[in-house]
């Protein structure tokens, strides 16, 4: 088995950010953000997960899709082309919801060019959980502390260092002339969390779409976006030209896309003023469809990755285990009803 | 169940069986010791209402959505709200800016030992004078010894702040900006924050962009905190509501401070006050 020991890391992250944007979880009072690092000794290696997913790193919260130049003639320019990134630390749930978004945005026609430049030019070096951690529930949406999928490299700790798999083309160029050891290594196993709740089929969800727990949940919604903003898998936007600069007979602008949520009201506000989702409760409700039906139902997966990142943000304590958990109980009720 | 508990169910409970609300927003325990949010509305319910020190929102800002009556032909709702003496202020806010009626609300008031954000004490809570609220229906008498704080000015990291050159003190704020995700918990989470388009909001706004980068996040917050100038009762919510550990109450503490050293004004005295920045005295002076 391969192993790396600490050191080795250090050295590693040294050698690569020379080719590349080395992108790691970085402490920013008390709060763990991928960030570009430089070396090792900025990044933090013992956590549990970001506050922040690794989608900023591959659909940003904010970016210029294109350039606009409107002279006489209006010229448009596409964003360049990322430079690489490689990211350390990436959790194997967080890896597992870029494979979700592909769907979306790459995995059939018109590609999102822009996200496909992202994810071309991105390499994910996972690192394993040890554990399940408080809020976590990837095993009941498909996913587990040490996942495989949507990885370039999977690193589990061991005693000195890191278990080190390959299991990409782009894993095996990120190691290149790297002191990789060859050890006898048990890979210990992560700790399972127990009673965790059932997620039921887009079928069965589409049933409960007028039940009055929707409105019942949303009466303490404050229609913030915090949910949405540290969501792995929640990938809405708006697009605006905003005007850079102006030069005499020239304007520029730069069309940005910045990230938008369902959450809020003015997401669905539409010309002249209509709401469809006026109210917390359509909003809130929303969220949970798009996950657990519209979007397996348009695209394949389930659109949520079990990290629990949105239980651990929400202000009022609205917690996506628990809706599963009440979904699960109403269809059971209903079934024994019927 | 303790002694604040049982008040508070007693309360809710009389309030719903004698008609008196609707409901009654209170908090209740969540999974793993948290709290949160909670609207009763069946007298069955009410057992699930408590008091604990993490009780740090402000209640009162869910009157927004029950300010208007429900439907045509309908009676504006009544609600009773369990709240801290720094929201009852919001309370007098409300009603001072024509938003609330007094007479469709019952103040189920906290006798307020001080609570906490992230299982720390809030920095105006070590400072806090005002352990009862100025205005409640019912009072609910701590459980736990409460000491006045004899230091009354809970302004020292401010004024520590204003001795920073503006250099040291945008590269205090970038770095706690930066971390900004421009969720607007802050500001929904705020019973000052009502209107109904945000400036952040606006559709082609002259003053800010959709970008989520330091530029527009310190303009959000500092917009923000100008907005709440003479309206800010300093109840924390934002700083509850924050996702990221943002410390925002120290911009609105600035101003508040400025505005109780000019004008000897503190938000939500009283519902009969005119909203500072709405009146004109011409002989008020300006201690700047």
């Amino acid at each position: 088995m391969k192993f790396i020991s600490y050191k080795t890391r250090d050295q590693w992250v040294k050698n690569l950010s020379a080719k590349a944007r080395v992108v790691a979880p970085v402490d920013s009072k008390g709060k763990i953000i991928y960030k570009q690092i430089n070396s090792a000794d900025e990044a933090v290696w013992n956590f549990e997960k970001t506050d922040l997913p690794a989608k900023t790193w591959y659909f940003p919260m904010t970016e210029p899709i294109l350039y606009i130049e409107q002279g006489k003639q209006t010229k448009l320019t596409e964003a360049p082309v990322p430079s690489p990134v490689v990211m350390f630390g990436v959790r194997p749930c967080d890896a597992r919801s870029g494979l979700i978004l592909d769907e979306l945005f790459i995995g059939k026609p018109p590609i999102d060019r822009q996200y496909a430049n992202h994810r071309e030019t991105l390499t994910m070096i996972g690192l394993a959980c040890s554990e399940m951690w408080e809020t976590c529930f990837c095993t009941a949406v498909g996913g587990a502390p040490d996942s495989h999928d949507g990885l370039d490299i999977l690193l589990t700790e061991v005693e000195g260092g890191y278990a080190l798999e390959v299991l990409t083309e782009k894993g095996n160029k990120a190691i290149d002339g790297v002191a990789i050891e060859e050890k006898d290594l048990k890979i210990p196993e992560a700790t399972l969390r127990e009673g965790l709740p059932v997620v039921r089929n887009s079928k069965e969800w589409s049933t409960l779409f007028n039940d009055l727990y929707w409105k019942e949940l949303s009466n303490s919604c404050i229609s913030c976006r915090a949910c949405a903003f540290v969501c792995p898998t929640c990938r809405c936007y708006d697009v605006r030209d905003e005007l850079v600069t102006i030069k005499p007979g020239v304007k520029n602008y730069e069309r940005l896309r910045a990230w938008d949520t369902c959450t809020m009201a003015g997401y669905r506000r539409i010309a002249g003023g209509h709401n469809p989702r006026e109210t917390t409760e359509k909003r809130l409700r929303n969220r949970f469809y798009c996950k657990f039906m519209y979007y397996p139902e348009d695209f394949g997966p389930i659109a949520c990755i079990g990290c629990g990142r949105c239980i651990e943000v929400c202000p009022v304590g609205i917690n996506i285990q628990e809706i599963i958990a009440q979904v699960d109980h109403l269809l059971d009720t209903a079934a024994v009803k019927a | 169940m303790t002694k604040m508990d049982e008040g508070i169910r007693a309360a809710a409970r009389q309030l719903l069986e004698e008609s008196k609300v609707s409901a009654v927003i209170g908090y209740e325990l969540a999974d793993k010791g948290r709290v949160r949010p909670v609207v009763i509305e069946r007298t069955e319910d009410v057992d699930r209402l408590i008091w604990n020190e993490d009780c740090n929102l402000n209640l009162v800002n869910y009157l927004h959505q029950r300010k208007m009556p429900a439907g045509k032909d309908q009676p504006i709702p009544k609600t009773a709200l369990v709240i801290r003496p720094c929201d009852v202020r919001a309370v007098n806010l409300l009603i001072s800016e024509q938003q609330i009626k007094r007479e469709n609300l019952k103040i189920i008031g906290i006798q307020c030992a001080g609570t906490r954000i992230n299982k720390k004490a809030r920095i105006t809570c070590s400072f806090c004078q005002e352990r009862i609220p100025v205005d409640y229906d019912v009072l609910i008498e701590s459980d736990k010894p409460i000491e006045i704080p004899t230091e009354s000015d809970g302004f020292a990291d401010i004024q520590e702040m204003e001795h920073w050159t503006a250099e040291e003190r945008l590269a205090y704020w970038t770095e706690e900006f930066d971390r900004c995700i421009r969720c607007y918990a802050c500001r929904q989470a705020c019973p000052g924050c009502y209107c109904f388009e945000c400036v952040a909001e606006q559709v082609d706004s002259h003053w800010t962009s959709i970008a989520m980068k330091v530029p527009e996040k310190m303009f959000f917050h500092v917009m923000r905190a100008y907005h709440l100038a003479g309206r800010c009762v300093l109840c924390g919510a934002c700083e509850a509501a924050c996702p990221m550990n943002i410390p925002l109450s120290k911009l609105n503490r600035k101003v508040a401070r400025d505005i109780l050293e000019s004008f000897g004004y503190k938000t939500g005295d009283d519902p009969k006050h005119a909203p500072l920045l709405a009146c004109f005295d011409p002989n008020e002076r300006l201690h700047i």
